[in-house]
């Protein structure tokens, strides 16, 4: 069945009707393919069959051409997609008050937001009652406060002290930075509940926070 | 003064020849009959970057310079030796500065120029400088690597990426893994003209891998259809138009040769390598060209360059300490691999550790700056000049 849709694609690509194309596509996927198969078992076939067809002479360099652009035009639809489905999941970042180094804070974000996540980035030197004031504005229950000087590190402090002091009890805490990452306890006296150390491990632990808490049904 | 003196000549030829300690002692000699003359202390300042003594290199180019400011080889070998011995940037910006002043088109000192200034977290002002370098080179792949850099610590890996294969497709290593898997290498010989190969298979395919070396693309795809058209089967010539689409920019004409030459013999490292790259510029395929070029590290585990590319695969799927493995392999490898330098700078950004990235960047430009053995022809044209 699976060779025929590739077939059936092919001969739209060769026919240079995109139409046609996308119907094959859209079929196989209303018959249960699952979006991920549809490229290992619908487009390559289809566009090894191109490549055949061009080998032996049975269609020439200008068909195959043609053939290729509506290839093209086709992809996305039978390709992942490129950008991670929005998991629903808000993270506000910052540099903590006096701290202006954003490196950091800019890839973590960067790498949260392309795995879906709804990243808001408060920017460099935030104070602690604006992380509680957008935390309640977006209902946001992950913060991710980044610090690279000993002092800014410390501080984080405040910040859960700002959402004790409100009854916020159930944001989660996390930090990042230098001072961080060569004092495991620092984390701990700041109140923070992790440590992201680059933009894998802050993926990791907002992954991590995001199942522990969907699977007691809650939404952070 | 003009000219050099006997005595300078043997330093010099010496030097050439890489024969470090003589051409050292030929210097002292000359010094002893002129301890004024540029020439000498430009070489000794060479020398002594060639062998890694920064400090003693940096004393002798700025005497050079003090004997003559005009002196370009010493500028050049000053600024390499603060770069290359570290924290002194703010002396390494004014020396690249005025050695853009001395040669302004010569790339290299607006790419180190770059580097300084991002060293000392002048981030705009090497921005500048790296674009322009690229205007005066645009196939300057140094400087493409640290703009995606720079994009990276701004806007993070998506970002980045691009970049980081812009500056892979400058850098021509890639191709020669091509022509690598191939079991092409470069024997000097010019490819024959496609009107006098012998109407055989063999000669063909040899005639078409020499002409898509020296990059006449539409010849050898004409040979290319003749091997087809006797047999459209041959895997082998499929890998290899897939690669001439490859160069023409047609990835989804790559795409459809390699799948087609893979379905007749998975066997066929060519098409691998091609169906990988055609997959990398593709969005949403990264996982795709991750275990293509996984098998390919496999197939072939000494070359750097499939790790490099599984690296980058890797990046765009944001698995960095799988990118910083694979990194570290093609390292081992090959630590001369710029790209795979500037790869690992990058994953060690995303991990917060600058000071490593920062010391990556300075190995992909010692590296690079010995490649391009530039001290030479900077004193050859400097020579020239005082005669």
């Amino acid at each position: 069945m699976a060779d025929d849709d590739a077939a059936r694609l092919y001969q739209a690509f060769v026919s240079q009707d995109p139409a046609t194309a996308i119907s094959v596509i859209e079929q196989a996927r209303d018959g249960g393919m699952d979006q991920g198969a549809l490229f290992d078992t619908l487009f390559a076939p289809a566009m090894a069959l191109l490549g055949g067809a061009w080998a032996s002479g049975a269609i020439d360099e200008y068909t195959f051409t043609q053939a290729s652009v509506v290839a093209e035009q086709i992809t996305s639809f039978a390709t992942p997609p490129a950008t991670a489905q929005d998991t629903g999941i808000t993270v506000l970042v910052g540099s903590m008050h006096r701290d202006h180094h954003t490196i950091d804070k800019d890839i973590i974000a960067a790498a949260l937001k392309d795995a879906g996540h709804r990243v808001i980035d408060l920017g460099a030197d935030v104070r602690p009652s604006e992380f509680l004031e957008r935390a309640e504005e977006t209902g946001a229950r992950i913060v991710l406060v980044s610090a690279q000087m000993m002092a800014t590190a410390r501080a984080v402090a405040r910040v859960r002290e700002m959402f004790a002091a409100a009854g916020r009890d159930d944001m989660l805490l996390l930090v990042s930075g230098g001072p961080f990452a060569a004092d495991p306890a620092l984390a701990r006296e700041v109140g923070a509940n992790g440590v992201a150390r680059g933009a894998e491990s802050a993926l990791k632990l907002v992954a991590r926070i995001a199942r522990d808490r969907l699977g007691a049904g809650e939404r952070p | 003064m003009t000219g050099r003196s006997q005595q300078v000549r043997l330093a010099e030829g010496l030097a050439r020849q890489g024969h470090v300690a003589p051409a050292v002692n030929a210097c002292y000699q000359a010094l002893r009959i002129d301890e004024s003359d540029p020439f000498v202390h430009c070489l000794l300042a060479e020398l002594m970057l060639s062998g890694d003594f920064y400090d003693e290199a940096i004393s002798a180019a700025s005497r050079a310079i003090e004997l003559d400011p005009e002196c370009a080889p010493a500028y050049l070998a000053l600024g390499l030796a603060y770069d290359r011995r570290g924290g002194m940037w703010d002396r390494s910006i004014l020396v690249w500065h005025e050695l853009a002043e001395v040669v302004p088109d010569l790339v290299t000192a607006h790419v180190q120029l770059g580097e300084a200034f991002a060293a000392a977290a002048f981030e705009e002002e090497a921005i500048d400088a790296w674009r322009r370098a690229l205007e005066l080179d645009p196939s300057e792949a140094r400087a493409m690597y640290n703009l995606a850099v720079a994009a990276l610590k701004r806007e993070g890996m998506a970002t980045a990426l691009p970049g980081f294969r812009k500056a892979g497709e400058l850098d021509p290593s890639q191709d020669d893994l091509f022509f690598s898997l191939a079991g092409v290498y470069d024997d000097g010989e010019e490819a024959p003209d496609p009107a006098d190969v012998p109407p055989d298979r063999k000669s063909r395919i040899a005639a078409a891998y020499g002409l898509a070396f020296e990059e006449d693309y539409f010849a050898a795809a004409e040979l290319i259809r003749l091997i087809l058209d006797e047999d459209a089967d041959d895997a082998e010539a499929l890998g290899l138009a897939s690669y001439l689409y490859l160069k023409q920019e047609a990835a989804n004409e790559a795409m459809a040769c390699a799948l087609r030459a893979l379905t007749i013999s998975t066997r066929t490292p060519t098409a691998v390598y091609c169906l990988g790259v055609a997959f990398a510029r593709r969005q949403g395929l990264a996982r795709h060209a991750a275990r293509v070029f996984s098998a390919l590290a496999k197939a072939v585990p000494d070359e750097p360059m499939p790790h490099v590319l599984l690296a980058e695969s890797l990046l765009a799927l944001q698995r960095f300490s799988a990118a910083r493995e694979s990194y570290l392999t093609a390292v081992a490898l090959d630590p001369a691999c710029v790209r795979a330098r500037f790869g690992l700078a990058a994953v060690l950004f995303t991990e917060g550790r600058h000071a490593e990235a920062d010391w990556e960047i300075r190995r992909a430009a010692y590296h690079d700056t010995r490649r391009q053995g530039l001290f030479w022809a900077l004193y050859d044209e400097y020579a020239e000049g005082r005669s």
